[in-house]
């Protein structure tokens, strides 16, 4: 008996070596373990055997039977992770396929540079307001220190709409619009659509976008405007940046500035994108016109502040170098998914 | 303004280079817009003289030439020109040399012979017969005068000169004259400025004994100043005057038209002459024009003249356009002996109106426009009669005709120095600031703190401690300001709502795949007639531009779809083949036509998509996205926009809101056409107001998750063909509503073994209580109560 057990369990152990996958390993349970099985016909023939052996020959069964089990348990860990990797080798992808691509929606380039220019200044303080398209003569060009018949409406070729309706040439017209209902401190910069009649060509659109700042309290000066000023070019040209003011003249500000900053292109030694000079000409800025003040019931000897007007699709072409102002208004989607 | 070098240093010592005095004056407010160096546009073109001509042996058009370029030996030249003679003086350019219009001459031959050079024609040269008489001649250039062979063309043509293009802003119009500018070199080169002081002598006879000046309407004319000259020696003008008439584009006549233009170009002050025998009736009237009268212009142009324009009158009628252009009757002629000289302010806007009315432009309405300096007036005609004297031209009369009501007196600032350096936020020393104003004629004294400050009529500009501070400053240095922090209080920033709630709009339709684009506002009016919409549609009533740039972009828009359906359409043009697009703009809705006050601007958004997998759905899954996120709780209905088909559209309204808060569909085949869209598009166009009001009403608070566990039911239906499904799924909802979570429609059909008249809608409920589990007898009494709602509105559960 002791010799059939030892041929079980040897042959239990070859098939269990040899069997192919899970089912089969089923099968070999059954044959050897199961109650039908070869042990279990063994076992129940235990009853013909002496009681000395009896104790002896069943440590020998139990023995087989454990280890036939430890046998099968670890035989079936091993067709399983085979089975599992056969599996995952079966599912290989070729991932160099392409994706199940849904299109990536998103802003328009001019949306994205006036939303970086407002987080800026936002940061610093600066209340982000609106204003009408539509504006009154009254705010548009009188408020601002320029009358009727003024050399400086020459500067702006203006659409009008009726007798004093117009639509808005600069984001200034939010200057007064915003003084006459709030004293200060004011910090605000007001984007926003801005129309003169300019035929429409490669640099010119009748249609554009500026955004006004406006800053004023007591005590500021100059120096708060350079300050200013270049937080923001550090920020969109990076610190490198250097500013240069050079004197201009705009009606609503006093002393007056074009402000230009050092050529990224040539770092300011002089190249084709600066034409040479090494400075690129980026916005018009001053102090708030002392009349400009007073007109809004803000009395310009006990506050001072400063303005500046930054041209948002000039930002726009050079920070992204195109080429033709015109293919922001055009609206190709081949033109407008590059930009994210 | 485009001035000349060397006519600058006529009144002020310029001993650094152009490209320097280029950059001081650009810091100082005077940007160069342009600098060109005469002397470099041409090199190695030298004055030639032809010594003997012979026939080229093998061409019959050309002409073998010996010619002394100053060198040792003669050079030989061949030409095709027939002008050519022995002796003549040419301008030859030798080997290696560059003309103006880019040739690059380098010696070569000619049908065998060699030729060392070229000689040149007045085109070649780039010179027109102002510049050079002969210049136009079909052939070479022949040179004027007794130069030497071997003389550099340059210094023939006057081309050792400098250019210099200065942007003048408007608040310097004395700067708009030769001296005004070499006021500002002196300034920023630290030179002395010479400015002319005008001397002459009066040869006998008054002005008030031959003519008399009557100035009607001193409102448009403050100042009118009238001498005259006898005896006129009309002749050409020395060299030195024409070069500077010429360094300013502008062509020299005869002496007397040449001083008053080199006057214009130097002092900024226009003048006129006039044949004193063409003042019918020996007196000039300074009066505005009587509707109706006419004149013909200097350049042979009659225009017709209305009471708004100022005009010189005699006892006839006009002879002259204020300050614009003179009448043709009483210009200088040869013949011309005896000179009415004027010189005059006139009212800048009023020169502006009439020029622009008539289209006229001129050096000296230009001039007016920007405004004159009443005082100039009379250094202005002082300088005329010197040059007068000094060209001798002519003998000047005694007496003097100024006709004004009161000059204005000097203005004088006082103003602390501190304020100043307070404004700009440095310390200018105060001796820096008083050398700098001194400087700029502003006659300025110090006592303690306060400058004294006498500002020159012609800084009409200056009128307070701001102005003086930019004076300071540009002359001291803008590097001198240095960038600080802003000071004052700490604020936050803040957005508007309505910005913030744009912000998100925007980023959930860019989540939609959508991309954002921009259009003008304005459109043109025939776009409302693609659209279809009907003569009575209140989108009709738009403000339109009195001034626009073409029909095009004539009217403000008070929709967006026409814009969207622009671009849909270029881009289906240009074969891309699916598009989704939005647009966030403003519509212009006016309160009456004409306008008499600003509009509203309504903000909207337009949605816009085409392509393959694009339907009437998809776009109505995005507008029920966007109202999700709005929290606009509103049911879809039939709409009837014209632009869209009649059977595929929809709008959502809300109580309280009159537009529709959103209008949705398929664009019309007819509208589609009509903006040259080939394929099926669809719009939806949603206003902003009503969604950012639900937003803002919006609160949201957390809602317990379900502890019990819902039941599945499936429901098939057969309805009515016409039975709207959002009706249906209404029914089921109300039939059983405490305990119907969601009612997901899985399947509508049509077809095979469904009765004609009727459709197969199917469902997936979801039910579940919120305190219990469901029994399935509760279940099964809701399915129940439901098709027996549904029974109500012909729905039978489908067997």
């Amino acid at each position: 008996m002791r010799a059939q057990l030892e041929q079980i369990k040897e042959n239990a152990l070859k098939e269990l070596r040899e069997c192919p996958d899970l089912k089969a390993l089923d099968g070999l349970r059954v044959k050897y373990l199961g109650k039908k099985g070869e042990l279990t016909a063994i076992l129940k023939q235990m009853g013909k055997l002496s009681a000395e052996e009896r104790p002896v020959i069943g440590q020998v069964a139990n023995e087989v039977r454990q280890t036939l089990e430890e046998a099968v348990a670890h035989r079936q860990e091993e067709l399983k992770a085979r089975e599992l990797e056969d599996r995952l080798a079966a599912e290989k992808l070729d991932i160099t396929m392409p994706g199940k691509e849904r299109a990536l929606g998103g802003l328009h380039p001019l949306s994205i540079v006036q939303e970086d220019l407002i987080n800026i200044f936002q940061s610093m303080g600066f209340d982000v307001v609106d204003g009408p398209e539509v504006e009154t003569d009254y705010y548009c060009f009188e408020a601002l220190n320029v009358p009727k018949d003024h050399p400086a409406r020459d500067m702006q070729d203006t659409f009008y709409l009726g007798e004093n309706l117009l639509l808005r040439t600069q984001t200034s017209a939010a200057q007064a619009r915003t003084m006459e209902h709030r004293q200060p401190p004011i910090r605000m910069v007001c984007p926003g659509r801005v129309y003169r009649a300019d035929e429409v060509d490669a640099t010119h659109s009748p249609v554009f976008h500026q955004m006004e700042g406006l800053v004023v309290d007591k005590g500021i000066t100059m120096c708060d405007l350079k300050g200013c000023l270049e937080q923001f070019v550090h920020e969109i040209y990076g610190p490198e940046t250097q500013v240069r003011f050079r004197p201009s003249f705009f009606p609503f500000t006093e002393p007056s500035v074009e402000v230009d900053v050092s050529c990224s292109a040539c770092g300011g030694k002089g190249c084709r994108v600066c034409k040479g000079a090494g400075w690129i000409e980026i916005l018009g800025a001053g102090m708030v016109h002392p009349r400009v003040l007073a007109g809004c019931g803000i009395d310009p000897e006990v506050y001072s502040g400063f303005a500046f007007g930054i041209g948002l699709d000039r930002l726009t072409t050079t920070r992204y170098k195109i080429s033709d102002i015109r293919l922001l208004f055009e609206n190709d989607l081949r033109f407008l998914e590059q930009f994210n | 303004m485009k001035v000349s070098l060397n006519w600058l240093k006529r009144y002020v010592d310029i001993k650094v280079s152009a490209e320097e005095l280029c950059d001081k004056m650009t810091m100082s407010g005077f940007e160069v817009e342009e600098m060109i160096d005469l002397s470099k546009t041409m090199d190695n073109v030298k004055v030639g003289r032809i010594l003997k001509i012979e026939k080229h042996p093998d061409a019959d058009k050309l002409q073998v030439c010996q010619v002394d370029v100053g060198g040792d030996a003669p050079i030989q030249i061949i030409t095709g020109a027939q002008n050519v003679f022995e002796g003549a003086l040419v301008p030859c350019a030798l080997h290696d040399s560059h003309l103006p219009n880019g040739a690059h001459i380098k010696r070569g031959k000619l049908r065998g012979l060699p030729s060392d050079g070229m000689m040149c024609s007045g085109e070649e040269l780039c010179l027109k017969e102002s510049d050079y008489p002969g210049a136009e001649v079909y052939g070479i250039l022949i040179l004027q005068g007794n130069w030497t062979p071997g003389t550099d063309m340059r210094e023939v043509l006057d081309l050792n000169d400098v250019i210099i293009d200065f942007s003048i802003l408007s608040n310097r119009p004395d700067c708009n004259s030769v001296l005004g500018i070499a006021r500002e070199v002196a300034v920023v080169l630290k030179e002395e400025f010479h400015m002319p002081v005008p001397s002459f002598r009066t040869a006998g006879g008054n002005i008030a004994d031959c003519m008399s000046i009557t100035v009607e309407d001193y409102d448009l004319c403050p100042r009118y100043i009238g001498r005259a000259v006898r005896n006129l020696r009309i002749k050409e003008s020395p060299d030195w005057m024409k070069r500077c008439i010429k360094s300013a584009g502008m062509r020299p006549i005869n002496n007397i038209v040449d001083i008053t233009n080199f006057v214009m170009l130097e002092t900024g002050q226009p003048m006129h002459a006039f044949d004193m025998r063409d003042i019918r009736g020996a007196q000039i009237i300074v009066r505005r024009a009587k509707d109706g009268e006419t004149i013909t212009t200097l350049d042979g142009k009659p225009h017709t003249l209305n009471s708004d324009m100022l005009v010189i009158a005699d006892s006839e009628g006009p002879s002259c356009l204020a300050g614009i252009m003179g009448g043709l009757d009483s210009e200088i002629k040869p013949d011309t002996t005896d000179l009415f000289l004027e010189c005059a302010k006139f009212r800048r806007d009023s020169v502006r109106r009439t020029a622009r009315t008539l289209g006229m432009r001129t050096e000296s309405s230009a001039r007016y426009e920007k405004g004159v300096d009443i005082h100039n007036v009379s250094y202005a005609m002082e300088r005329a009669l010197q040059l007068i004297e000094e060209l001798d031209a002519g003998d000047i009369m005694e007496g003097i005709i100024d006709r004004n009501q009161g000059l204005p007196a000097e203005r004088i600032l006082q103003v602390p120095a501190a304020s100043i350096n307070a404004l700009l936020g440095v310390d200018v020393p105060v001796p820096a600031m008083v050398e700098i104003l001194n400087a700029l004629a502003i006659a300025t004294t110090v006592e303690g703190d306060t400058l004294t400050c006498r500002i020159p009529s012609f800084r009409d500009d200056i009128e307070g401690r701001a102005d003086l501070a930019e004076e300071v400053m540009r002359i001291y240095g803008y590097e001198h300001i240095t960038a600080t922090p802003i000071r004052g209080a700490l604020t936050r920033g803040k957005k508007l709502p309505e910005r913030i709630h744009t912000d998100t709009l925007k980023n959930l339709l860019a989540a939609q795949s959508m991309r954002e684009i921009t259009t003008y506002s304005f459109i043109s009016p025939k776009a409302l007639d693609a659209l279809r919409l009907d003569k009575e549609d209140s989108r009709r009533r738009v403000v339109t531009l009195l001034n626009p740039l073409g029909e095009e972009y004539s009217v403000m828009r008070t929709q967006l779809v026409s814009s969207m359906l622009t671009v849909l359409a270029l881009n289906d043009s240009r074969k891309i083949p699916a598009v989704r697009m939005f647009e966030v703009g403003k519509l212009f809705l006016p309160k009456a036509l004409p306008v008499t006050e600003q509009p509203a601007e309504i903000p909207a958004v337009c949605l816009g998509l085409y392509g393959p997998d694009e339907d009437f759905f998809t776009l109505k899954g995005i507008v029920e996205t966007v109202l999700k996120r709005f929290g606009v709780n509103g049911d879809f209905t039939p709409s009837a926009e014209p632009y869209l088909h009649p059977g595929r559209q929809a709008e959502v309204r809300l109580p309280g809101y009159d537009a529709p808060v959103a209008v949705l569909g398929e664009v019309h085949p007819l509208t589609a056409a009509d903006f040259g869209i080939d394929i099926r598009a669809y719009v939806a166009e949603l206003r902003l107001e009503p969604l950012f009001a639900a937003l803002e009403k919006q609160q949201t608070i957390y809602q317990p998750l379900p502890k019990f566990p819902a039941s599945t039911r499936d429901l098939s239906v057969l309805a009515d063909v016409d039975m709207p499904i959002a009706q249906l799924e209404k029914t089921i909802r109300s039939a059983a509503s405490n305990i119907v979570e969601k009612v997901q429609l899985f399947d509508v059909y049509q077809g095979s073994q469904i009765p004609e008249g009727k459709k197969s809608v199917s469902y997936s409920l979801v039910l579940r209580a919120s305190d219990r589990t469901l029994t399935d007898e509760e279940c099964d009494h809701a399915m129940a109560k439901i098709l027996k709602a549904l029974e109500k509105i012909n729905a039978i559960l489908r067997q």
